[in-house]
């Protein structure tokens, strides 16, 4: 569970899961649940041969992209990466403009003209990221800053991998976002690999949390197989950004279950790895929680995955059948007028 | 904080155009590294912390990746940065950003991208191969960034203006030769100058030498002297990279008959090629001579005098070029 590694940072005891909003808790588990469902699916379409390109996923990030968008208002601003589905989902990112993103429609957030795990939509406060990872993190600043220099409570929640914090955008934006004070909460999704390279490869750190001392800002350390840990973590970093006291590093440590995509057999990964994570499916973690805090029955618990599997279906239907775009106007919007 | 005193410098219209914005749009802000109270390290934005305040005149740390990634999100959600570099050297620094973060941006999505990035650039200075560099065309290349390089203190201020107005990332760069040495010859127009269009500085007849920024000024004191010696240079100053007002120097060019194209930057894939295979697709039929380049030579900016005048163009060889191909 959660590791302190910053004294400033004095959390209060979790509330218990019967003291919690019930709906919040059922939300939350039915979009880690659709997520799953979408994935899934969509592993299946990749296979089917439905997809461009290969296929990023997020088994095994159900907790922390759900889990840490909830504890967001609507206005908040996101700048996930490719592990993030169920962000996108929780803002109302629909599946099919998801699987569209996958296949060049029309009808994806870029109209084709972008794919695969690049989407985003401005409308819902999601920034749409280019390849580069993590270019998100100084753009995230950027509308923290945005936030703070129009007065309003607005914050900025950033994903990136373990990979990612090697990058300079990653200690640029830390360092800009501390010493500005900005509202932006830095999630480090820790799922032990970069595309093959393990973590012993990527840093020499105790962990990603600890870096936060050296900018200056609290972070911790959840279970990102924990749906509550990381929505609590988050929550708390969110407050605190909200407050004008700046931003928060958080680490979320979970598995990358599937390959870097799904091209990837990912051979190299530890096969006591699989195993361990194997009995560590958040989707299923939360739903027990629930189940055994009476929030939710077993046929509640039935219907939720069987609605979202329907939606997943549907959603292929929709994308299949959607038009693939025209490259008449390919010169337009290069510039905006 | 800047004041037109009538004969104000390249730098001063600078300032005095930044001012003028940032009174006129509460939106428009400054960021980079030593604006606010150091005043930047050429003085452009110097008094502007005193009056605008930090939360409008951003000292960052030395982040040049970061500070334009915060830009681009800035941006996105309505505000309208000024970045400034502190020399354009640095600004690769920013390339990733730039390229791959601001200048797809729009096209990819749809939503606006309203950065200006200034950076001073160029030689002459003897400030050697890391602090003199011209870097218009790594970035001229990149669909969706627009390139200004005004070459007088009014452009400078009129050009400044438009940039921070337009909704696209826009690399204003500053000849940092002209800075001081360069003052416009009464007060300095706030009214903005279009990018996109080309103006021509001189008129003539013989041969139209096509140019930006510092080559404008070299350009035409060369011209007054061939005048002399009877042959008319028309010059035209392009003033925006991109876009690039073709039908300006086509025109031109289509009534002289012969081109030379002159730029500090080097030679080779300078921006001078782009111009040159402009004037070859749209003006064959009208050329007696085919069209020169005159650049700076294929090799880093020196710092010792002597090195460096071997490297950038020098009056004496643009005036034996400008001869040569009026002549031929
Ligand atoms: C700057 C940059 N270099 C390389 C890549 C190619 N690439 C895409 S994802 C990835 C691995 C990312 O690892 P991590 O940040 O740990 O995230 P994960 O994929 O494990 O979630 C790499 C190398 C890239 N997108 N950007």
């Amino acid at each position: 569970m959660a590791t302190r590694t910053s004294s400033r940072n004095r959390r209060k005891a979790a509330p218990a899961v019967g003291d919690r909003d019930p709906d919040l808790l059922r939300r939350i588990h039915r979009f880690m649940v659709l997520t799953r469902a979408v994935e899934d699916r969509m592993v299946a379409m990749y296979k089917g041969g439905d997809l461009l390109g290969s296929l990023y996923t997020g088994h095994w990030h159900e907790a922390i992209s759900v889990g840490a968008a909830s504890a967001l208002r609507p206005d908040d601003y996101l700048a996930p990466i490719h592990r993030d589905l169920g962000a996108h989902l929780w803002r109302g990112m629909e599946p099919w403009q998801v699987m569209a993103s996958f296949m060049g429609k029309a009808t994806s957030p870029t109209g084709g003209r972008d794919g695969t795990l690049h989407y985003g939509r401005l409308d819902l406060n999601i920034y749409n990221l280019p390849s580069h990872i993590p270019a998100n993190f100084p753009v995230a600043t950027g509308m923290a800053f945005a936030a703070k220099y129009r007065g309003e409570d607005r914050v900025c929640l950033a994903f990136c991998g373990d990979g990612s914090t090697s990058r300079a955008d990653f200690h640029e934006a830390l360092t800009l976002a501390s010493v500005q004070k900005l509202p932006n909460v830095f999630f480090v999704e820790n799922n032990q690999y970069a595309y093959s390279t393990p973590l012993r490869l990527t840093s020499a750190s105790e962990s990603f949390a600890a870096k936060a001392a050296a900018y200056g800002m609290p972070g911790v350390k959840v279970d990102g197989t924990d749906a509550l840990a990381v929505h609590d973590a988050t929550a708390e970093a969110v407050a605190r950004a909200r407050a004008g006291e700046g931003p928060s590093l958080i680490e979320g440590v979970t598995m990358r279950m599937h390959g870097h995509a799904e091209h990837d057999p990912a051979d190299y990964v530890l096969k006591e790895l699989y195993e361990e994570y194997a009995k560590k499916d958040p989707v299923e973690l939360f739903e027990n929680v629930l189940l055994e805090a009476g929030v939710l029955d077993d046929a509640a618990a039935k219907q939720v995955r069987e609605d979202a599997r329907q939606y997943a279906i549907a959603a292929r239907r929709k994308a299949l059948a959607d038009p693939m775009p025209d490259p008449a106007d390919i010169e337009d919007g290069v510039y905006a007028d | 904080m800047p004041t037109d005193t009538g004969n104000a410098t390249y730098l001063d219209a600078v300032g005095l155009a930044l001012d003028s914005e940032m009174d006129r749009d509460p939106d428009v802000f400054i960021i980079g590294e030593d604006v606010g109270q150091f005043g930047g390290a050429f003085k452009v934005t110097k008094g502007f912390l005193d009056k605008f305040g930090p939360r409008r005149v951003v000292d960052t740390p030395i982040a040049e990746t970061g500070f334009t990634g915060l830009a681009a999100g800035a941006a996105l959600v309505g505000l309208r940065p000024v970045v400034e570099f502190q020399f354009a050297d640095f600004i690769s620094c920013a390339f990733d950003p730039i390229v791959n973060v601001l200048a797809r941006h729009h096209w990819r999505t749809g939503d606006p991208m309203p950065v200006t990035m200034r950076a001073p650039f160029g030689g002459r200075l003897r400030a050697g191969p890391t602090h003199s560099q011209s870097v218009e065309s790594y970035f001229a290349h990149v669909p969706g960034l627009k390139i200004v390089m005004p070459g007088t203190p009014q452009d400078a201020a009129g050009l400044l203006i438009s940039s921070i107005r337009d909704d696209n990332p826009t690399l204003y760069l500053e000849n940092k030769y002209l800075y001081r040495r360069l003052k416009a010859d009464g007060p300095i127009s706030l009214d903005p100058i279009p990018l996109g269009v080309a103006k021509v500085v001189r008129q003539g007849r013989d041969i139209t030498l096509v140019t930006y920024s510092a080559g404008v000024h070299q350009g035409l004191e060369i011209a007054e002297e061939l005048d002399k010696d009877g042959i008319s240079v028309e010059v035209v100053d392009v003033r925006t990279l991109v876009p690039l007002d073709v039908e300006t120097i086509v025109k031109s060019v289509r009534k002289t008959s012969r081109a030379v194209v002159l730029h500090e930057a080097a030679k080779r894939l300078g921006y001078g090629a782009e111009i040159a295979a402009t004037i070859q697709e749209e003006c064959f039929w009208h050329l007696d001579q085919p069209v020169v380049r005159i650049a700076a030579k294929n090799t880093p900016t020196p710092t010792s005098p002597p090195l460096e005048d071997a490297v950038i163009p020098q009056p004496a060889e643009i005036a034996e070029t400008l001869r040569k191909v009026a002549r031929a």
